[in-house]
């Protein structure tokens, strides 16, 4: 089974839209369904099967070529993206006859297009394949940011875009840095040579592609148009960014940066970005009446607690981090596509369509994304967040520990102030019904937000692997520079 | 004497020099224009600027006097005193991908100045609460 597949269909389906929209009404709306379904279950059965890296290489002429890379970590971004975009599609198509985008064909195409790209990014090897992807996942995800092309919408696709055109030029400064001191774009073949260069260049090229990483990971101080992009577009996208569009980015940050400057002081430096983005994102978050605004503050925060994982650069932050990932992805998925139906059924935004909301279901599955959000017992978000302050906790760094607990104690209480309005109201709008599709997606979430919460021993030995996979970069570079071209 | 000049010129140090000088004086007219102009075409336009000083950079260092364009045919079978084709195919999709953004970013401004006649970054302010 080629990896390239995972790349390969989604744009495909993109060029095969104007024949299948002749097929029928829903033939383009259920043909994207059948293939990420496909796509799922390839990925769920390649994570099962793995037992070593799988290296592809797509040769133009040696020695030129681009090899995707499918390691125990990269098959797990994979396979949290398809589904967690096969769960989009199917919300959307559970609720298409109330919430109808104009001109659906363009979403099928984006989504798909965006979920090609994000693929891409975490599973090319090769520094200019990641810029291509860096690109075509900004574009789908700027159309998509603007796409009811409101005066909001296309204000926040605006504001993406130009802060997204930057992000590209300083990385492709770093790119041409690294391509014209090493000679070479394959990372591998990068992070055994990068030692070699002088320590002022080595910086340079760390700090030009924090730069251009730093807008997409959404780190402060790079991070002040994020929220008005949450704000401009729609919920379900929403959930694409926070659950998919930003992991992307940050493991392939994290991911470069692992190879090219192992246990360096420099990643010291980005602990302190991640401490001071978290406390920040958390105080602001309060003070928040738009419920969309408030969640993209805790989606910084959380992306800020896992900028502080990664940085650590050990095995077991890594671990946590990646349950963060886990746990974060999931839980927003939840919030952002019941937010989606919610705000669209009372036709407002402020937080207070949650003391007027009138479904138990929904009340239940946001109150267990939130707890888990918040890293309480029994949910995902607490092994991570425990992990991580266990992790810190051996290693002295007080400090730290002190200002995530701190930022935990400003999150409970804007979560506590938003579960107390769901259950203590006095009066309550009409009672919304959700249909069964719509249902058993935001359940099935839950239940995984659950499940990896009381019974993290199911996905801990991948994790493991995974983690170690991701820090040693001897092992990547066995992986590719052990293969023939 | 003008021989002596143009020696001096042709030197290799002198020729990168003169890239990296002029290509980071762009790159800094670049920012200037972006930080200085709130129009949302001139903005566009500062990006620009800045992105093609990246690919005068690059294109710039990477190329070597005396070396043939990197092609075969007419007799030529193998790859020997060539300039290295990597930086201008990576260079090429760059322009390709950045006019693609910019096309992208132009149509959205002119959609949103149709709807609300701004053209100012700053008065882009109905998200801000």
């Amino acid at each position: 089974m080629s990896s390239i597949y995972f790349i390969a269909l989604p744009l495909l389906f993109g060029f095969a839209v104007p024949i299948l929209s002749k097929i029928g009404k829903d033939g383009v709306a259920y043909t994207s369904l059948a293939m990420q379904t496909l796509l799922t279950l390839l990925s769920i059965t390649l994570a099962l099967k793995l037992d070593s890296p799988i290296v592809e290489v797509i040769a133009i002429a040696p020695p030129l070529g681009i090899a995707l890379v499918v390691d125990s970590v990269s098959i797990l971004f994979v396979t949290l993206f398809t589904s967690l975009t096969l769960a989009t599609s199917i919300y959307y198509m559970g609720g298409r006859d109330k919430i109808k985008y104009k001109n659906e064909n363009k979403f099928f195409i984006l989504l798909n297009m965006l979920l090609a790209s994000a693929i891409g990014l975490v599973l090319s090897s090769d520094i200019f394949n990641i810029y291509v992807f860096f690109e075509i996942a900004g574009i789908s995800a700027y159309i998509l940011a603007s796409y009811n092309k409101t005066p909001e919408a296309l204000e926040a696709g605006l504001k993406y875009l130009i802060t997204g055109a930057m992000a590209s030029i300083f990385l492709v400064f770093a790119i041409a840095l690294i391509y014209l001191h090493l000679g070479t774009l394959n990372l591998a073949l990068i992070s055994q040579n990068f030692n070699t260069l002088s320590g002022e260049i080595q910086l340079l090229i760390a700090t030009l592609l924090l730069i251009g990483f730093g807008f997409k990971v959404e780190i402060f101080p790079l991070n002040f148009w994020v929220s008005d992009i949450y704000e401009g577009s729609t919920s379900l996208v929403n959930g694409l960014f926070s659950s998919i569009v930003s992991k992307a980015y940050l493991f392939v940050f994290f991911h470069i940066l692992y190879l090219l400057l192992p246990h360096h002081s420099f990643t010291n430096f980005l602990i302190y970005l991640g401490v001071v983005s978290l406390i920040i994102a958390e105080i602001v978050a309060l003070r928040q009446r738009n419920i969309k605004r408030l969640f993209a503050y805790s989606s910084l925060g959380q992306l800020a607690l896992l900028f502080i994982a990664f940085s650590i650069q050990t095995t077991d932050s890594i671990y946590a981090g990646l349950y963060i990932i886990l746990a974060h992805s999931l839980a927003k998925m939840v919030i952002f596509l019941s937010i989606s139906y919610i705000s669209d059924r009372y036709g407002s935004e402020d937080i207070e369509i949650f003391s007027t909301l009138n479904s138990p279901f929904l009340k239940w599955v946001l109150v267990i994304s939130m707890l888990s959000l918040l890293g309480m017992p029994l949910f995902a978000g607490f092994v991570g967040k425990f992990l991580l302050l266990k992790t810190l906790g051996g290693m002295g760094s007080y400090g730290v520990v002190g200002a995530i607990l701190f930022a935990s104690l400003i999150e409970a209480i804007y979560y506590f102030k938003l579960i107390g309005m769901l259950f203590n109201s006095r009066e309550r709008g009409e009672s919304i019904n959700i249909s069964p599709t719509q249902k058993s997606i935001l359940s099935a979430l839950a239940i995984a937000v659950i499940l990896f919460g009381v019974a993290p021993f199911i996905i801990s030995d991948w994790l493991n692997v995974a983690s170690e996979a991701m820090i040693n970069s001897h092992i990547y570079q066995n992986i590719i520079l052990g293969v023939k071209i | 004497m003008i021989e002596t000049i143009l020696n001096f010129l042709n030197q290799k140090e002198v020729i990168q020099a003169t890239v990296v000088i002029g290509s980071m004086g762009l790159f800094l007219i670049g920012l200037f224009g972006l930080l200085t102009q709130r129009h949302f075409i001139k903005l566009f336009i500062s990006i620009e600027i800045m992105e093609v000083s990246i690919f005068l950079l690059f294109i710039g260092l990477s190329f070597q006097r005396g070396l043939t364009a990197p092609m075969l045919g007419d007799g030529i079978k193998t790859f020997t005193n060539m300039n290295d084709p990597i930086p201008h195919a990576m260079i090429l999709t760059a322009i390709v991908i950045g006019m693609a953004v910019l096309a992208l970013g132009v149509s959205m401004a002119i959609e949103y100045h149709k709807l609300t006649g701004i053209t100012d970054v700053d008065k882009m302010n109905r998200l801000r609460n």
